[in-house]
């Protein structure tokens, strides 16, 4: 059962330099306990759609325009900001990249997380410190009683963002939202996180949109990926028909031009070239009539700067926004 | 490769930071950034030096090139030991070792014009300036992918890639023979990313260039290195070429590290993930013994009180685990705890 439907998001800036198109008709939809991963690069407008998900838009710079966010058949994109904090936090939650910055520096962890609780769920301060020393026991965080008293500060990076999901969970939500929830991290902190969210998302069975521009982590965490470029959806299919049917340019450019640490990128001796994705991204204040990525496309022509490509179906359960899905294919066969 | 002289060669390189505290900011503690590293890199060799945060990679680096002084140790540029040079005797020996950071916007002056701080080291080396230097600078801007009409923009004008290729340019521009380059990829997207990679491997080949290639990534240490050193609060635990490296490691921490990364491709099963207990511990206070033992998976008692050497277990394959002595073979340990 679908609990998260998006359509036809538009979110915009309102800059000096003009309109930032930052998300540009975006639609998924998001079933109950899966894991959605949304992969793309810096200023493809992963992060914004997330932050428009939960209303976070600040109204001064930007705003939702138009489209429709359906939560559990509710549309959020209508509601006050009063029934939207009822929302947050609880039914459904977020954790972000940097949890020194989310984190409020002069509360202790168990009134952080304990707040949230009683908010939400209406009980005693007791009852809400009981529920966080129980969420910091859940994200194996030792001797949890006495963390409940210390600050952010006296934690480290892998423990601040073990308590950000503490948090994110406390009130059981039915959908979390992780904006890059270990690119922070190092490599052995990041497999702990990875590993925990995985473990507590059988336990909590919350679905989760993961955002990330790696796709490592797609590949390890998730069920279905949406690809975005330039504030657009253009790919979109489970994780192995993807990674193993990858069908959009812009998508095949992404995973060919990763280093690889499981492969040894050798030619006669030599290190291999990567594959270059050519040029830049484009400006999102300049409307584009086409396809976004026709300019650093290997397979573009004409009909793709003047025409914006549909997404289709090419394969059951695949779709990709590319004039010439059949050019690409032939050529990976 | 022919040569035989290393270009760069560290000897039990040492890097202590005091830690001042108290009323009268006595010194405390002492923070072992570094603590007793060796290597040498070859002409046009990559070193790759990885690591996680806080395992003195990056003060490697700073001390390598005199930024930082060198608490004890040897470095010796082409043969010549600049251990104890002053910044003055160390200026006529600048040209030869030049470096990349990982952000070169914060490196750059904001109000010189890009074709200026490019062309600035060639000036202040005595070795071009006025029209020779122009022409130098535009063909140092066409090596590396950036059109010379750019000569004129300020640095803000230029995309996250560009920037990095400007501060590739300034590098080149005193043809040095060591570039140390700090996470030089690390703050750009993985389509640019790939690009600046690419041409980081051409210059390399072109020149013959000796890189100290600093980094977290270990997909693009896979790629840009001929030689991986692993370091763990402030040693090298391990040292070898990368494909034994990454095919048959041999330190827990370096098993763990290759484990733990992330591979994009669902399809490849992973054998099994080694899940670390705990947090890096600090540099200022080390675990006795092997660094890493308190959060090995194979450690025994010793571990707690040897300090292991770093020792050539196997041909050109340098490791530091008393569990792995010399003439190892292969074979997995077996966990103690």
């Amino acid at each position: 059962m679908s609990i998260l439907q998006v359509r036809d998001l538009h979110t915009q800036f309102f800059t000096q330099d003009g309109v930032v198109r930052a998300v540009d008709g975006v639609s998924f939809d998001l079933d109950q306990g899966e894991t959605l991963a949304i992969v793309g690069e810096s200023g493809c407008g992963k992060s914004v759609t997330a932050m428009s998900i939960l209303r976070l838009i600040q109204a001064e710079t930007g705003r939702i325009v138009s489209g429709s966010i359906k939560f559990e058949g509710r549309e959020l994109t209508t509601l006050t900001e009063e029934q939207m904090r009822g929302i947050r936090g609880h039914d459904i939650s977020m954790i972000f990249q940097e949890p020194m910055t989310s984190l409020n520096p002069v509360l202790t962890i168990g009134t952080q997380i304990a707040e949230n609780v009683v908010r939400h769920l209406g009980v005693s301060w007791q009852e809400g410190l009981n529920r966080a020393q129980e969420m910091l026991e859940l994200v194996k965080i030792s001797d949890a009683k006495r963390r409940l008293d210390e600050y952010p500060h006296q934690l480290s990076g892998g423990m601040r963002q073990r308590v950000m999901i503490a948090m994110a969970l406390a009130c059981r939500p039915k959908l979390l939202i992780a904006d890059e929830p270990t690119t922070a991290l190092d490599v052995t902190i990041q497999a702990q996180i990875l590993d925990l969210m995985l473990e507590l998302k059988e336990k909590i069975d919350a679905a989760i949109v993961m955002i990330t521009h790696d796709l490592g982590v797609v590949a390890e965490t998730a069920q279905r990926v949406v690809v975005m470029y330039a504030g657009r959806k253009v790919e979109e299919a489970t994780v192995g028909e993807l990674f193993a049917h990858p069908m959009h340019p812009y998508t095949r450019g992404l995973m060919r031009a990763i280093p690889r640490l499981d492969i040894d990128a050798e030619a006669e001796g030599r290190r291999a070239r990567l594959q270059e994705i050519p040029g830049m991204v484009p400006v999102l204040t300049q409307p584009i009539p086409g396809c976004a990525f026709a300019p650093r496309c290997p397979f573009a022509t004409e009909k793709c700067t003047a025409e914006r490509p549909p997404l289709v179906e090419n394969r059951p359960g695949h779709i990709a926004a590319c004039w010439h899905t059949d050019r690409v294919l032939e050529q990976a066969a | 490769m022919s040569d035989d002289k290393p270009s760069l060669e560290v000897r039990n390189l040492v890097k202590h930071f005091p830690i001042h505290g108290g009323l009268l900011q006595r010194q405390t503690g002492t923070v072992r950034a570094v603590d007793g590293v060796t290597f040498s890199i070859r002409r046009g060799e990559t070193l790759g030096v990885v690591g996680e945060s806080g395992c003195g990679k990056s003060t490697v680096g700073k001390t390598v090139l005199k930024l930082l002084e060198p608490t004890a140790g040897e470095i010796l540029l082409d043969g010549v030991d600049v251990t104890d040079f002053s910044p003055g005797q160390m200026w006529s020996h600048r040209r030869q070792i030049q470096t990349v950071f990982q952000d070169p916007y914060s490196s750059m002056n904001p109000r010189m014009r890009a074709g200026d701080i490019v062309g600035e080291p060639l000036e202040n080396f005595g070795l071009a300036r006025g029209k020779a230097k122009d022409e130098q600078v535009a063909s140092l801007f066409q090596r590396v992918g950036l059109r010379p009409e750019n000569m004129r923009k300020f640095t803000h004008e230029f995309s996250g890639g560009q920037r990095q290729r400007l501060g590739i340019a300034k590098a080149l521009a005193v043809n040095p023979e060591v570039i140390v380059a700090d996470e030089p990829v690390s703050a750009l997207d993985v389509s640019v990313q790939a690009q600046v990679l690419n041409l980081l491997i051409d210059l390399q080949e072109e020149y013959k260039l000796a890189y100290l290639f600093i980094s977290h990534d270990l997909g693009v240490m896979r790629h840009i290195s001929h030689r991986i050193a692993v370091m763990y609060l402030g040693r090298v635990v391990e040292l070898t070429d990368k494909r034994t490296l990454f095919t048959r490691p041999l330190h827990p921490y370096t098993e763990a590290l290759l484990s733990a990364a992330p591979v994009p491709d669902p399809a490849r099963k992973r054998a099994r993930r080694i899940i670390l207990p705990g947090d890096v511990p600090s540099p200022a206070k080390p675990p006795s013994g092997c660094h890493f033992h308190t959060r090995c998976p194979y450690a025994i008692a010793e571990c707690k009180t040897v300090d292991p050497k770093l020792l050539e277990v196997a041909p050109g394959h340098q490791v530091a685990c008393i569990r792995r002595p010399v003439g190892t073979d292969f074979a997995p340990l077996t966990p103690t705890q």
